[in-house]
């Protein structure tokens, strides 16, 4: 995999932040931002910042890599419910995999994702970890 | 009215094949099917393949294939839904068909996965998944590990529940002289195998590997012709509830009754994915489909678990074991059945088909 300076450009709304999107029709939270309700269609929908803030209502243990993403391994991948209603799959650093607990908060928190070390290039991204307190 | 009939089908079986390239596997499904069927007057090929331009660096694929079978001048599309792409592919033919637009259509399956370490193919498949997840490094796997983590405490069942699919499944490839993995295995083996994602084993994956299968879809009814009843699909997103609303809207779509007499066969990218299948379309209660296998008629070749898995190529697998016994050529585990529900899927259930087949 080699990274694509157009291409992190572009995916800041969901690398960077977490941009989404709310239906004005029937509710639904999309992420990322989409201009249609994943759910009904409509276009009645207006984009708004998610705030991160969320609990992580399951998670796994996953021991097998994707190229490129060796280096994460043993990577802990979580099922988190987010303050506005929406549920996403994302990575969890920094646990303690003897202490995680389902129904612990988690916060979101930029992190290295993936090194491209033929052109030298990083990318970034949205990942969570357990929140302090 | 015009009806679509399956009239011959072909495949190799599903292994690692070093020595060939993507159009060999081809040519080797092809070499069976020749003399079995008058393949003259064919009017078009349906490529079904997902992954060829990331895995074998190959673009326009089914005409090289065209080519490559002496078929040069035939005109020939290549169908991706990713691992559904068997569905779509059939989907396609059958409306072409059924529409009188053609009359006979070859439709081939092939993927040839095996050529690069599964850091590399792991990559290729999580290329299914959300922009966010693909550049977050998350796999299949791990979304399949969570919607198994959630049956788990939905349905209060341990990890020994999901055994029994591996182990039905072995069983039923033992038979099958195409299967992938022809061995048995029991409960320690399953439960003590290698963690993907946890609680995700190895035991629990679809067994992926190279393969080509190939049907002739034709609107004449011959001797050993099969009719397709019906193909509907249907598309929606797994819900970690957990549910695969694509598979329970095929349910309604085809309205199919389930007698002894019908043979079954499902996409079993993961055991949970198997459970969900048998739950979703009806025929077993919620939470328990795993405890009455035995009972059904079901993936009587081993499935992706044993069989193998030939990715955008399985369905065509799973339709030509379905073919075979309806006609009472399968080379496997015979059942007594005379009609077929066949559910061809990607590996998380987002597109679904339910293909009814009938002799
Ligand atoms: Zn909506």
């Amino acid at each position: 995999m080699k990274i694509s300076p157009p291409q992190v450009w572009r995916n800041k709304r969901f690398m960077y932040k977490l941009t989404a999107s709310k239906c004005e029709s029937c509710g639904h939270v999309n992420f990322p931002y989409s201009s249609y309700c994943a759910k009904c269609g409509s276009k009645n929908v207006k984009k708004i910042e998610i705030s991160g803030k969320g609990i992580l209502e399951s998670y796994t243990v996953s021991y097998q890599s994707r190229d490129g993403h060796e280096k994460g391994l043993p990577s802990v991948i979580g099922l988190v419910r987010l303050d506005e209603g929406v549920e996403i799959v994302a990575p969890i650093v920094d646990a303690d995999l003897d202490k995680l607990k389902e129904g612990v908060k988690v916060e979101a928190t930029l992190r290295r994702v993936y090194t491209d070390s033929y052109n030298g290039l990083i990318q970034y991204g949205i990942k969570f970890r357990v929140a302090e307190g | 009215m015009t009806e679509v009939y399956i009239n011959s089908s072909s495949m190799i079986p599903i292994d690692r094949y070093y020595e060939y390239d993507i159009y060999d596997l081809v040519v080797e499904a092809y070499k069976n099917f020749e003399g079995e069927y008058d393949l003259n007057n064919v009017d078009l090929i349906i490529v079904a393949n997902a992954y060829s331009q990331k895995l074998n660096n190959s673009s326009l694929i089914a005409p090289k294939i065209a080519e490559k079978i002496g078929k040069p001048n035939v005109p020939a599309i290549k169908v991706d839904n990713a691992d559904a792409s068997g569905g779509a592919a059939l989907l396609a033919a059958y409306s072409m068909i059924k529409s009188g637009m053609v009359n006979s259509i070859l439709i081939v399956g092939v993927e040839k996965q095996s050529d690069y370490p599964s850091k590399y193919l792991n990559d290729a498949i999580a290329t299914n998944l959300d922009d966010y997840m693909y550049y977050n490094g998350i796999s299949s796997h791990s979304i399949a590990a969570l919607l198994m983590r959630q049956y788990m405490k939905k349905y209060n069942v341990d990890r020994n529940y999901f055994a029994n699919w591996a182990i039905k499944m072995h069983k039923n490839a033992i038979e099958n002289p195409f299967a992938y993995l022809r061995f048995q295995v029991d409960l320690n083996t399953v439960i003590n195998s290698q963690i993907i994602s946890d609680p995700i084993r190895l035991f629990d994956v679809g067994a992926r590997a190279d393969g080509a299968a190939i049907l002739l879809l034709s609107s004449n009814k011959t001797e050993s012709s099969v009719k397709i009843n019906n193909i509907v699909s249907a598309q929606a997103r797994y819900e970690f509830s957990p549910s695969l609303p694509s598979v329970k809207m095929l349910r309604n779509k085809l309205g199919m009754k389930f007698t002894e007499k019908t043979g079954i066969e499902i996409h079993d990218s993961y055991s949970i994915m198997a459970a969900l299948m048998l739950e979703e379309s009806g025929i077993f209660e919620n939470g328990k489909s795993l405890y009455n296998l035995d009972s059904i008629n079901v993936n009587l070749g081993g499935g992706l678990k044993a069989r193998g898995h030939a990715g955008g190529a399985t369905a065509l697998y799973q339709l030509a074991e379905a073919y075979m016994q309806l006609i009472g050529s399968f080379k496997g585990k015979k059942a007594n059945v005379d009609n077929y529900l066949v559910i061809s899927s990607d590996d998380l259930g987002i597109v679904s088909y339910g293909i009814s087949l009938s002799r």
